[in-house]
């Protein structure tokens, strides 16, 4: 029945509509619903053709100035190249800047997107638009990437879809949208969020899924106890309704709830200590144990991870930001997490993307920094069937625009789920009945693709 | 009804004479006409959909209007476009149209029709007649479905429909097998392309009739089997209208509830709380035959009742804290806070509905006051925020703050805005092309919108000089308190006033003319200089006659009391969506119109009434009855209460940070977003909207796997079951038995009493744990974890 949705155009089919639709509305649409979500049988495809499996997005919240860093330009004049050199990589014909040395060595296994531009030079917006792959309107509220990945492909039982280290701009964005709060991420909390102070004994120690790791002091065991007096007590309820979706879904939940808990999957992705030291020390601190435990998720079966630090927003002395706090960071944990995926054989069906809500202006301001700019900016795409040691476009001279093969968020949207066998003009049905396709204007771009 | 099966329906093969096309149930088409026949098929079939050939770029080359609003645009797209290549006259089997829906030659959205259906039978004669074109042909004068608004059919029984069509030249005819039918429950009856009505299962569902833009509704009903049962006393006119409704589909009403399950139910139905143990008892010890009445009258005088239904109206509004005019969130939370107290207040009040409704549309900063004035109390209120949360602006005679957003609203935003929030309609649809299934135009659509296009808020325009004077003033003595660098960052007087000229004012992209300000299917707004024409929609908002005002807000209140409206969802009034009991909407409507717009009379009448004292439990007519209101239906709780139904059951106070005063309730705190990050997650899994649609399916009650878990494992969660003067811990220093212990812990979470089973097995449980504490906690976890906990019954 779901491959035949696409060609059902309007609203108002009646699959559609209970099992995607008004998810919100009591009476009409419970069913469906639960039905959907609770059975993890029904919930999305598992498309033999994909390429990808997972993904793991690598943000760095605030607008990196990317032509410091994946498209640098010694040669531009002077008050737009900035302070740093370029160097090679491994990948013949590509550079870098200087301050990505271990970038370098990896860049045969990435592709750089050099002509990503949109036209949003404003935070939360622009996070909405690179993160859902949909332009934010006032009348919709699209889902993350990371949602739709929850929404469309089969997770196994017990193991959480969607993870997030970060909290994009306080929740505003990284949202389940109109999909409904069952899509939302399971977030990860601890000092992961790249804000530790670098102490090797504390690397990794304090995460916890929020929901899913039981706190301290709260055993599997007593959970067992536990539950079983509450079978006692919930039992009677069901003689109020035997014929109630709404106490049969809690019911699977409860279930489900308590395979999470009790798989050892998601909790020893999140024990680093099984890793070797000399790994560890090469992801590094700051967002490091982050990208290993994504790493870790990954290999338990999670389809989505968002991660990353901030704050990239460098309005004043970028050189010295990007020289201190930020890039040796995301140099060392993202080339450590790309080379950590090919060594296992995992970077074939995992992608990775790095990218911010936009670059930053060519132009150097009177502060040393650089401002706000949407209409150029370059992301890093690695894994998961996309070309190896490859820039895709490039921007003019001055790195004001793209001069070849202009991209979009939506266009990496369309062109991520594309690998992930999920077709990017898939129709949904809003709460409100309004037909809307997961990336209406995103263009799979097929030169990516290796 | 999906639309391969119609396809796969639609290929039965049919023999037609030469010249006449034999339709699906034994009619038949002389002559073919482009707008009755072929237009109503093209929508039927699927080709003029917007993610089709309707699409504003269309598909593969061919594009016609969407949803087929432009009959010469599409004729000319089909017999002429494309070299005419769409139609072969000479050869009407070889037209590109009939090879690409037949499937014949590839085509993206796969065979429509076979070659051997009465659809493509009526398409090439159509072909084979010249494939012409009458303007106006199908102009439909009246349309009409037999059976009328009920279709009632018999479990495992068939019925026919049968859709007449009257048209402008004075002909008509049939056309059931042209009109598109959906039905909004297939388990209850199944609906075939050509109206055969199948009956599957008793209850109750929507059926739409689709032609050509033009919409008509059914409810189907299928009634339970056995002998018709025995029903109680009505209590009020709203019971007459339920039992009405329910004696068609031969259900009878479950027993009335029990004591415990009333209180429990009306509890945190009016105020977000949980009845407590005392409560419980004296209201059981209470012998007098009116204690029901007594107990809903103070439950709706109740603080709480006023600050929930605050709440409720801060998402109809649209209270979303993030968008509030400036940058600084603390001051947004704060004002938030204010919005939620003007409208609380006026619950408390209990301020006509109408007047409620008025005072935030036709909202100015001035309120008609002198500048002085305005100024005075502005500084007055901004000093207030500086120091709390208590504001004098609750007595601020209309809600400016609806109006005072930091990014500009256009003006088809509000007009959505209102329409959801007031009427109860969505328009959105309607802003780039007809609505499909509703009366709205794309004219309407603009026309309602420029009401707002004297609205104006910004920095630098004040309603008069005297007014710019003075806060210029005041903003340049506020700017003179702070550095320079936190220029940003002040708090600086702004207005919300009508300007003279409309500025605002948009076209309508389709004319490319600017509509005269129009109220919805009403009267036209004049636009003077010095009069606000949100007055005028006001002015027709509230009569006693609107055909939405009252029936959408009493409907709000209907849904919240039973966990569904008679319209679902509560915002889509629309001509597709029919309410469920027409006469106890109207009924309910009347009360509240009757009453001056009284709400706590409506709610009283709703409270009192039979329907919703009736048991959760069942009986054998009604066991798939959800939305007739035969049983009082399981229903989760808004995010808000979930926190404070915790909360109660736990005896603890919930740690707001700054945000809130301690003490505060969840459903007094007025900012869709917190800080605090803890509450922020738990009003977040449980669908709390964060109010920047205009849509009430923003706040999503359906229960998810997080909420599980998070009554599971929740740290703050566990820690509360612990808190030093918690319930837990209270009920250990009494040194109570264990018995007393186990019955005060169910009466305080379940608002029952444990059963014999259920005592037995917690006494053993706290024999065999020896720490009291830690037993007591386990039995407490227990219980939070219950589904009878976490939902109404």
């Amino acid at each position: 029945m779901s491959s035949l949705r696409r060609t059902d155009c309007e609203g108002f089919h009646r699959r559609n509509f209970l099992q995607l639709g008004s998810a919100g509305l009591l009476g009409l649409s419970l069913p469906g619903f639960l039905a959907a979500q609770a059975s993890a049988k029904e919930k999305g495809t598992d498309n033999p053709k994909a390429k990808a499996k997972s993904v793991i997005l690598v943000w760095l919240a605030g607008g990196p100035a990317t032509i410091d860093m994946w498209d640098n330009k010694p040669d531009a004049p002077e008050g737009i190249r900035g302070e740093f050199k370029s160097i090679s990589t491994s990948a013949p014909g590509i550079q870098f800047a200087e301050t990505l040395p271990k970038m370098a060595k990896v860049a045969d296994k990435v592709s750089v997107v050099r002509s990503l531009y949109h036209t949003i030079p404003s935070h939360a917006p622009a996070t909405i638009f690179m993160t859902t792959g949909n332009k934010p309107t006032a009348a919709l509220q699209y889902p993350a990437l990371g949602s739709v990945a929850a929404k469309m492909l089969k997770t196994e039982t017990g193991i959480p879809p969607y993870v997030s280290f970060i909290d994009l701009r306080g929740g505003l964005a990284g949202g389940a949208g109109y999909l409904g709060t069952g899509y939302n991420a399971f977030t990860v909390e601890g000092n992961a969020n790249g804000r530790d102070k670098g102490d090797k004994a504390d690397k990794g120690a304090a995460f916890r899924l929020r929901g899913i790791t039981l706190p301290n002091g709260f055993s599997l065991a007593d959970l067992d106890k536990r539950d079983q007096l509450l079978r006692t007590f919930d039992d009677g309820f069901r003689a109020i309704d035997q014929n109630n979706d709404l106490v049969d879904g809690l019911d699977t939940f409860h279930k489900q709830a308590l395979e999470i808990l009790r798989s050892e999957k998601t909790r020893r992705a999140f024990n680093l200590n099984e890793e070797k030291q000399s790994l560890r020390d090469s992801y590094g601190t700051g967002i490091g144990p982050a990208a290993l435990a994504a790493r870790r998720l990954v290999e338990a079966g999670v389809r989505f991870v968002t991660l990353g630090f901030g704050s990239w927003d460098t309005h004043q002395k970028t050189f010295d930001a990007h020289k201190t706090r930020l890039v040796p960071n995301l140099d060392s944990a993202l080339s450590t997490l790309i080379a950590d995926l090919a060594d296992r054989g995992m970077l074939d069906d995992t992608i990775v993307m790095c990218a911010g809500e936009f670059g930053r202006t060519p132009k150097v301001n009177k502060n040393g920094g650089r401002d706000h700019w949407a209409r150029s900016m370059a992301c890093v795409l690695a894994g998961g069937g996309l070309k190896r040691g490859y820039v895709h476009g490039a921007t003019d001279a001055s790195g004001m625009a793209p001069a070849t093969d202009p991209v979009t968020p939506d266009d990496v949207a369309s062109t991520i789920f594309h690998q992930l066998g999920v077709n990017p003009q898939t129709e949904l049905q809003t709460p409100t009945g309004r037909p809307i396709q997961l990336f209406r204007e995103g263009r799979v771009v097929e030169k990516l693709i290796a | 009804m999906n639309r391969t099966f119609c396809a796969l329906v639609l290929c039965v093969a049919f023999t037609a004479p030469a010249g006449a096309v034999d339709l699906p149930g034994g009619g038949k088409v002389e002559k073919v006409d482009f707008e009755r026949h072929i237009m109503g098929l093209m929508s039927k079939v699927g080709c003029n959909l917007g993610s089709c050939h309707g699409s504003f770029q269309g598909k593969n080359g061919f594009r016609v209007s969407l949803f087929g609003y432009d009959p010469e645009f599409d004729h000319k797209a089909i017999a002429r476009d494309n070299l005419g290549r769409r139609v072969n006259v000479g050869a009407p089997d070889d037209s590109l149209f009939l090879l690409k829906g037949s499937g014949r030659m590839t085509h993206e959205g796969g065979m429509r029709f076979g070659k051997d259906s009465w659809v493509y039978a009526t398409f090439r004669e159509w072909i084979a007649q010249g494939a012409t074109w009458t303007a106006g042909s199908g102009s439909i004068v009246e349309m009409t479905v037999n059976p009328k608004d009920f279709a009632v059919v018999k479990e495992g029984q068939e019925k026919q429909l049968t859709v007449r069509a009257k048209f402008a030249d004075g002909t008509e005819e049939e056309i059931t097998p042209f009109c598109d039918f959906k039905i909004t429950d297939d388990a209850i009856a199944a609906v075939s392309p050509t109206g055969l009505l199948t009956a599957r299962k008793p209850g109750d569902a929507g059926l739409a009739i689709l032609y050509r833009g033009t919409v008509r509704a059914v409810r189907v009903l299928v009634p339970a089997p056995g002998k018709p049962g025995v029903f109680p006393k009505p209590v009020n006119d709203l019971d007459r209208e339920v039992f009405a409704k329910l004696k068609l589909l031969n259900m009878t009403p479950s027993e009335l509830s029990s004591d415990l399950e009333f209180l429990r139910r009306v509890t945190i139905d009016t105020t977000a709380q949980l009845p407590t143990p005392d409560g419980i008892r004296a209201f059981l010890a209470d012998k007098s035959p009116n204690k029901r009445e007594k107990k809903i009258d103070e439950l709706l005088a109740h603080p709480l009742h006023a600050a929930l239904w605050a709440t409720k109206l801060s998402d109809i509004t649209g209270n979303n804290t993030d968008a509030l005019e400036t940058n600084q969130q603390p001051l947004k939370v704060k004002r938030s806070q204010m919005w939620h107290d003007w409208l609380r207040k006026r619950v408390a009040d209990n301020t006509p509905y109408d007047k409620l409704v008025r005072d935030i549309l036709t909202a100015t900063s001035a309120d008609g006051k002198k500048p002085e004035e305005w100024i005075a109390f502005t500084k007055k209120v901004d000093e207030q925020l500086t120091k709390g949360n208590k504001t004098d602006y609750p007595d601020k005679p209309s809600l400016d703050l609806f109006w005072r957003r930091q990014q500009q609203v256009p003006v088809e935003i509000w007009g959505e805005k209102v329409a959801a929030a007031f009427l109860g309609v969505r328009l959105e649809c309607a802003q780039c092309h007809k609505h499909p299934t509703d009366r709205w135009t794309q004219e309407e659509y603009w026309a309602f919108a420029n009401i707002f296009g004297q609205v104006t808020f910004n920095q630098t325009q004040f309603s008069s000089p005297e007014a710019k004077k003075l806060a210029t003033e005041e903003n340049d003595a506020r700017k003179a308190k702070v550095e320079q660098r936190n220029a940003n960052n002040i708090n600086l007087v702004r207005e919300v006033f009508v300007v003279d000229r409309p500025a605002r004012m948009k076209p309508n992209p389709a004319t490319n003319r600017v509509p005269t300000p129009r109220t919805l299917g009403g009267p036209e707004v004049t636009i003077k200089p010095g009069v606000d024409a949100r007055v005028q929609l006001a002015d027709w908002l509230t009569t006693k006659e609107n055909p939405f005002f009252a029936r959408s807000f009493a409907n709000r209140v209907w849904a919240h009391y039973f966990g569904i409206g008679l319209v679902n969802p509560v915002d889509d009034f629309s001509l597709a969506n029919p309410p469920t009991n027409p006469r106890l909407l109207d009924r309910l409507a009347k009360e509240f119109t009757d009453t001056g717009f009284d709400l706590r009379k409506l709610e009283k009448a709703i409270l009192m009434s039979r329907a919703y004292q009736t048991s959760a439990k069942p009986n054998a007519s009604n066991t798939f009855d959800r939305m007739n209101f035969a049983r009082s239906y399981v229903r989760p709780l808004m995010a808000e209460q979930v926190v404070d139904v915790l909360n109660a059951a736990l005896a603890v106070d919930e740690a707001f940070g700054t945000e809130a005063p301690s003490g505060y309730k969840m459903v007094e705190v007025g900012a869709s977003r917190l800080n605090n990050a803890n509450l922020s997650y738990i009003l977040r899994i449980f669908g709390r909207p964060p109010r920047t649609t205009a849509c009430d399916c923003e706040r999503s009650a359906e229960p998810a796997l997080p909420q599980t878990l998070f009554r599971m494992t929740d740290p703050i969660l566990l820690q509360k079951m612990r808190a030093p003067n918690g319930r837990v811990q209270s009920l250990v220093k009494k040194k109570l038995a264990d018995e007393s212990m186990i019955e005060e812990m169910f009466l305080a979470t379940l608002s029952r009493f444990p059963t014999e089973k259920e005592k037995t097995e917690a006494a053993k449980f706290l024999t065999e744990n020896t720490n009291k504490t830690e037993a007591l906690a386990d039995v407490m976890w227990a219980l939070i974890n219950t589904r009878e906990f976490i939902l109404n019954h």
